[in-house]
């Protein structure tokens, strides 16, 4: 498969992710990903798609460099990450902010702390540190609750916190690995708003998922996986069948 | 900013820690404290045990026992030569009579030897004083050697036998000591590595999360590091707290022991500065185990 371009924008805009001749190997001879090539522009909003062992979630984690390929490039901003050094890693993953299906949030911290870790991380100064949680879980309808903790919420807001975290940073990219598997059909189209807002102010947003209602409903531009291969790249406004 | 943000964070980030798993918090700090307090008392033995070794010493002096028919010129003649001796720093003649009077003064004061006799069986004799340099067993050694052969000495009256021996057991329990305190300071290294781990795994969630957001190996390490820093200077505080406890309840029993076998004895406890040594040595400890535990990590 070669690169496409983004579907449906007017103007082309430059890629934030260009991946070649990617593949992931855990047992020799056996892929999890095999030769995938495709780019990403920035400011796009990408379903990855297919069934269970497609090789979705796979996909996500060489892009936040949890696992390292064994073969092909990832480019981001111009730098191969797949040569990434250990050092490096947190750079990158300050960059690129990551939402998962289990939400993985601090039981025993408040909505505040769990988003603000993100934030102290890197060093941000305290005050502009609760300026930012406080703006950024407004964003996600949550600035009231923010001295709740996570068990006291729905799953939806959950996820919610999740994605402020995930955004606080201002990262370049978003990667949700099914960040809707565990919601009710509400609940989900609550979370994809968000996510498709975030798109809609620059940040590129990757989202694995395997609800094809979800797709047929936002029509973006989604790659279908199978097998560890990117089998179809559907444009944004096509049908994903 | 940035130089004050990161260190509060982590400083509440390790104290966090400790109040998340305050039990393997406490066994390693009390795991530290039983080892230094054995590492302690090994050092207060050896410190007490040199002290008094250095006090023997100093107290230190020969006695040249002289020929009774010793001429005054012989005897000026052969205090000139015992003065030339090195290590030699000064010489007091004690006649018979002053012998006498300082035995009866001395061990005569309770048990009467002398009592009865009409004449004085002590002989005259050159008290000699050593250099502070020349007070060890080896100057002790060369004294003796070059006073024993000289015309006009009869005997001399010396403890380098026992100096020596003693010496040599300061010497040997020092580095027994020495090897004990090692062994059981790696024991508790890996012990207090253990509970790091142990720290570890109650916090694999935060961990992960703070992994996922972009968190510096070494900012997810300092917390722990710290954490084995707090618990090995707790661990010191507590062992230096019961040394000096112990220290006051078994000396006043020691202490008449020991002055009847060296005549006098002031136990000493450790100065200011060793006893900082050793509180330092048990934050030591708790960072190496931090670093040990680290080491051994999948952080990234």
């Amino acid at each position: 498969m070669t690169s496409t371009p983004a579907g449906g924008a007017a103007a082309p805009s430059p890629a934030a992710v260009r991946i070649f001749h990617l593949s992931k190997s855990y047992v020799a001879g056996k892929f999890a990903l095999h030769n995938i090539s495709f780019e990403v522009a920035k400011g796009e909003f990408l379903f990855l798609t297919g069934p269970s062992g497609a090789g979705k979630t796979t996909l996500l984690k060489l892009l936040f460099a949890a696992e390292r390929p064994s073969e092909g490039q990832i480019i981001l901003r111009g730098r191969n990450i797949a040569r990434l050094r250990e050092t490096g890693i947190p750079k990158l993953r300050r960059r690129v902010g990551v939402v998962f299906q289990d939400f993985k949030l601090l039981a025993r911290r408040t909505l505040e702390e769990n988003v603000r870790i993100a934030l102290e991380v890197v060093g941000t100064p305290v005050r502009e540190a609760r300026a930012r949680t406080f703006s950024i879980l407004k964003q996600v309808g949550l600035q009231e609750r923010r001295h709740h903790y996570p068990l006291s919420l729905s799953g939806g807001e959950q996820q919610r916190v999740a994605i402020a975290r995930a955004l606080v940073n201002q990262p370049e990219i978003l990667l949700a690995d099914e960040p809707t598997g565990n919601l009710d059909a509400e609940l989900t189209l609550e979370i994809m708003d968000l996510l498709v807002g975030a798109a809609a102010r620059g940040t590129t947003v990757l989202v694995a998922t395997h609800d094809r209602r979800l797709i047929d409903h936002y029509r973006k531009r989604t790659l279908v996986l199978e097998g560890g291969r990117l089998v179809r790249d559907v444009p944004a406004g096509g049908r994903s069948a | 900013m940035r130089v004050l943000t990161f260190p509060r964070i982590l400083v509440a980030s390790a104290l966090r820690g400790l109040r998340a798993s305050p039990v393997t918090a406490v066994v390693g700090a009390l795991t530290l404290a039983i080892t230094l307090v054995l590492v302690g008392t090994f050092g207060l033995a050896l410190l007490n045990m040199r002290d008094l070794l250095e006090r023997v010493g100093s107290d230190i002096t020969l006695s040249a026992y002289l020929s009774p028919d010793l001429s005054e010129s012989e005897r000026a003649n052969l205090r000139e030569r015992i003065a030339s001796v090195e290590g030699v720093e000064s010489i007091e003649y004690v006649s018979p009579e002053q012998a006498r009077e300082r035995f009866e003064a001395g061990v005569g004061a309770r048990l009467p030897l002398l009592e009865g006799l009409e004449e004085n069986p002590l002989p005259a004799a050159f008290e000699i004083s050593l250099l502070p340099e020349a007070r060890t067993p080896a100057g002790l050694r060369i004294a003796v050697e070059s006073i024993e052969g000289l015309r006009g000495v009869d005997d001399l009256g010396y403890g380098l036998e026992w100096v020596e021996s003693y010496a040599r057991l300061v010497s040997l329990f020092g580095v027994a000591a020495t090897g004990l305190s090692v062994i059981m300071a790696l024991a508790a290294l890996l012990i207090v590595s253990n509970t790091i781990h142990l720290a570890f795994y109650a916090r694999r969630d935060e961990l992960t999360i703070l992994s996922i957001v972009g968190a510096s190996r070494t900012f997810m390490a300092l917390p722990f590091v710290m954490e084995g820093f707090v618990q090995g200077a707790v661990g010191g505080l507590l062992a230096l707290g019961c040394l000096y406890t112990g220290f006051l309840l078994v000396i006043p029993a020691v202490t008449s022991g020991l002055a009847l076998l060296f005549g006098h004895a002031e136990p000493q406890f450790f100065s200011t500065l060793e006893g900082g040594a050793l509180v330092a040595g048990g934050a030591l400890l708790g960072v190496l185990g931090s670093v040990l535990a680290l080491a051994g990590s999948r952080l990234r």
